[in-house]
């Protein structure tokens, strides 16, 4: 038994080493904090099916701003914490007056978290090439909880859908996610996410991926 | 309207109460989970004849922000009883007593949250009785418990409740609508299925000895209770997931 | 809350619509799916749950025994409220009604009273002392869209299975409540120079007018609201009378006719 469905409380393991995500210790045994798939490795991690989006520092997420104060932009990232980019986080030097020029209330955003700190206060950056404002292409939105299952182990799963749909993909760690390419291609792409999106905690996933985008490419041709 | 003397009601006749029901017996309950599309959490029950439904949003942002606690996440319940829920029509709004319940319902559930992961944030939990018959607010409670489990807030362990009372000096569990107005004490209690208790109240009269076969016997129900949240959880996800789950009750100590 | 709807939203929601198309694939008069179940709180004396896509709303209808307006004596009293709870809305906050709860009461309302639907007259208990007050409450579950045209259904179907608990107050057996009429609410958006009926949660929040018409079962209107802070040409208002006496027909046959 490498997979079971747990509730918070539920009894893990009787070591303490084990204790994973979504786990607590107590009295020198694992209980699980969360409903959902309890996974039996080394440790036991618990992944919930639902649950907010917080953020930590390093991760990619797409925001929507919501407000300009005289030197941030207030972000809307889906999670109970908005983010805060720093006048001096746009890659190009702008007047506090510019602001709402180059970014205004209700435009997206490809963004990354530089740090949060103990009172949830998240500063975000867009100092990189593969960061900055979204013009073209479609947002969708998935459960931040499934993220994991798209971008696979060490991002094989993304890299194989960017490939076989031939779309510029940026993935958001809080569930947004931006595609980029010919109409078909995007929906093609947009399909796929929403069936790993579905399917995300079933086993065999990859495998009808995989078998999905062949037909699918197949009956386009 | 005609109204019941406490002499013309016989609680029991040939031992079991006036609807069926042996002392012991928990009243018929069904539970479903994740109802409600916009809610983060959500889950309805029926226990009796109550029907309630419990909504979870959160964690949010707390507004009015003065609100905020910067270690952690405030939580808040909200018990309100639909103005059809009841046989005479209840003006809407909150009254003393739902202001009472909503306080002591919250204390019931804070406890095994895990507030600190969500720092100046808020997690509300709304609870609206659509039809009362006697135990909303532990139904309120039992149902809460569950649409938290389903929005994904971490918590040490599932919360459950049940009430026990006294009628024809004799201690029963979960008591309908006629034993609770007529009866001569009312216990409700909360507790985590380990029996560490959250909640407790009582009115009416009960000797010491009395009042602890009341609580043995609530405990006993909520433990009940406590299965029947486990089992409509783990189900729901077995539908989702397509696959036909064994359950192994695997039920924390 | 959660009122940011960002640019991106709106624009696909636009180039959907220009192709002719709606997010969830709906033509631009055609409604979800809907589901009415009669008779779900036995407490009440008449109590309708309506699922509209994933809307859901649950209305019951109370009735007691009380006095008359002064303006009217012989005449049984409606009272409409409707409780917009918190649990069915990120972007519903608990106290009393505001001025959307207000509105949606009143319309809803405004549907049951013009359409003389219930007999006011045959309320009458005691002339001038004593008529039978009925509440309809509705209460919203779950806001994914044109609760309006949810609550408006189920108000009427609550009636239609209303049950004056007359017995209960000494004043002889319980009878049904009889109905004259089915007034049905339908509510169309106007976005960019289209109309589109039955809106879902985001394409009420990028539209500025909204209009709903309430039809009886001769197709005639006994009820209209403009919301929102666009503006409507008489032509667009035609068109949508056009297409809700229609629409209310389909859904009358379908779910009400007994």
């Amino acid at each position: 038994m490498d997979r079971k469905v747990v509730v918070p409380g539920d009894l893990l393991s009787e070591d303490a080493k084990r204790s994973g995500e979504g786990t607590y210790i107590k009295d020198g045994s694992v209980y699980s904090l969360l409903y959902g798939l309890a996974n039996y490795r080394d440790k036991i991690n618990v992944i919930p099916l639902a649950g907010k989006y917080v953020p930590a520092p390093g991760d990619n997420v797409i925001g929507v701003v919501k407000d300009i104060t005289f030197s941030n932009w207030i972000v809307d990232m889906n999670s109970p914490y908005d983010g805060l980019l720093h006048i001096s986080e746009f890659p190009k030097r702008i007047e506090s007056d510019e602001m709402s020029k180059h970014l205004r209330i209700g435009s997206s955003i490809m963004t990354q978290v530089k740090d949060v700190d103990p009172t949830m206060k998240v500063e975000l950056t867009l100092n990189d090439r593969k960061l900055g404002l979204i013009k073209t292409g479609r947002v969708i939105e998935i459960s931040h909880t499934r993220v994991p299952r798209l971008i696979g182990k060490g991002g094989s799963m993304i890299s194989m859908l960017k490939k076989e749909v031939n779309c510029n993909i940026f993935v958001g760690q809080n569930g947004r996610i931006w595609i980029s390419g010919g109409a078909d291609d995007t929906d093609l792409a947009l399909k796929t996410i929403a069936l790993i999106d579905k399917e995300a905690h079933t086993n065999g996933l990859t495998d009808r991926i995989v078998d999905f985008l062949k037909t699918e490419k197949g009956a386009r041709s | 309207m005609i109204t019941m003397d406490k002499t013309d009601i016989s609680f029991f006749k040939d031992g079991l109460r006036l609807d069926g029901r042996r002392a012991d017996e928990l009243r018929p309950v069904k539970i479903e989970v994740g109802i409600l599309e916009r809610a983060d959490g959500s889950c309805y029950i029926e226990m009796g004849g109550n029907k309630v439904i419990a909504a979870v949003y959160g964690p949010r942002e707390v507004h009015p922000r003065h609100l905020q606690d910067v270690t952690r996440a405030i939580v808040r319940y909200r018990y309100n009883m639909a103005s059809f829920s009841v046989e005479e029509r209840k003006r809407p709004g909150p009254d003393r007593r739902s202001y009472e319940l909503s306080k002591v319902s919250r204390e019931a559930l804070e406890p095994v949250i895990l507030t600190s992961f969500f720092p100046r944030s808020v997690i509300d939990v709304f609870v609206e009785v659509l039809q009362a018959d006697a135990g909303t607010r532990t139904a309120g409670i039992n149902a809460a418990a569950v649409a938290l489990a389903d929005a994904g807030i971490p918590m040490k362990s599932m919360i459950s409740s049940c009430a026990a009372g006294k009628v024809a000096d004799t201690i029963v569990l979960d008591p309908m609508k006629e034993e609770d107005n007529f009866g001569q004490a009312d216990l409700p209690i909360a507790m985590t299925p380990n029996g560490n208790i959250t909640l407790m109240q009582m009115d009416g009269g009960l000797s010491p000895a009395e009042f602890h076969e009341a609580v043995e016997m609530a405990m006993r129900g909520a433990r009940d209770i406590y299965e029947l949240q486990r089992k409509a959880l783990v189900d729901k996800y077995s539908q989702l997931a397509g696959e036909p789950e064994k359950v192994e009750v695997h039920a924390c100590d | 809350m959660t009122n940011v709807i960002s640019e991106i939203k709106k624009d696909f929601i636009y180039n959907l619509l220009i192709k002719g198309e709606r997010v969830d694939g709906r033509t631009f008069d055609q409604y979800r799916e809907i589901s009415i179940e009669r008779n779900v709180i036995q407490k009440a004396e008449g109590s309708a749950l309506v699922k509209l896509g994933s809307s859901q709303v649950l209305v019951g209808v109370k009735m007691q025994p009380g006095e008359p307006f002064a303006d009217s004596p012989n005449r049984g009293v409606i009272i409409t409220n409707a409780e917009l709870v918190p649990l069915a809305s990120p972007n519903f906050e608990p106290g009393p009604p505001n001025e959307v709860g207000i509105e949606l009461a009143r319309v809803v309302d405004r549907g049951v009273r013009e359409s003389k639907a219930v007999d006011l007259e045959a309320l009458c208990i005691v002339p001038g002392k004593q008529v039978w007050i009925v509440f309809i409450d509705v209460h919203i579950l779950d806001d994914c869209g044109n609760i309006l045209d949810a609550a408006s259904l189920g108000a009427i179907a609550a009636l239609l299975c209303t049950k004056v608990p007359a017995s209960r107050f000494g004043l002889g057996e319980d009878y049904i409540l009889p109905i004259r009429d089915i007034p049905i609410a339908t509510t169309a958006i106007e976005f960019s120079d289209v109309l589109m009926f039955d809106p879902s949660v985001d394409e009420e929040a990028i539209a500025n007018t909204k209009l709903t018409v309430i039809t009886t079962a001769s197709g005639n209107i006994c009820g209209m609201q403009k919301s929102g802070t666009g503006m409507l040409k008489p032509e667009q208002a035609y068109r949508i009378i056009d297409i809700a006496c229609e629409k209310a027909r389909e859904i009358r046959e379908k779910f009400l006719e007994a």
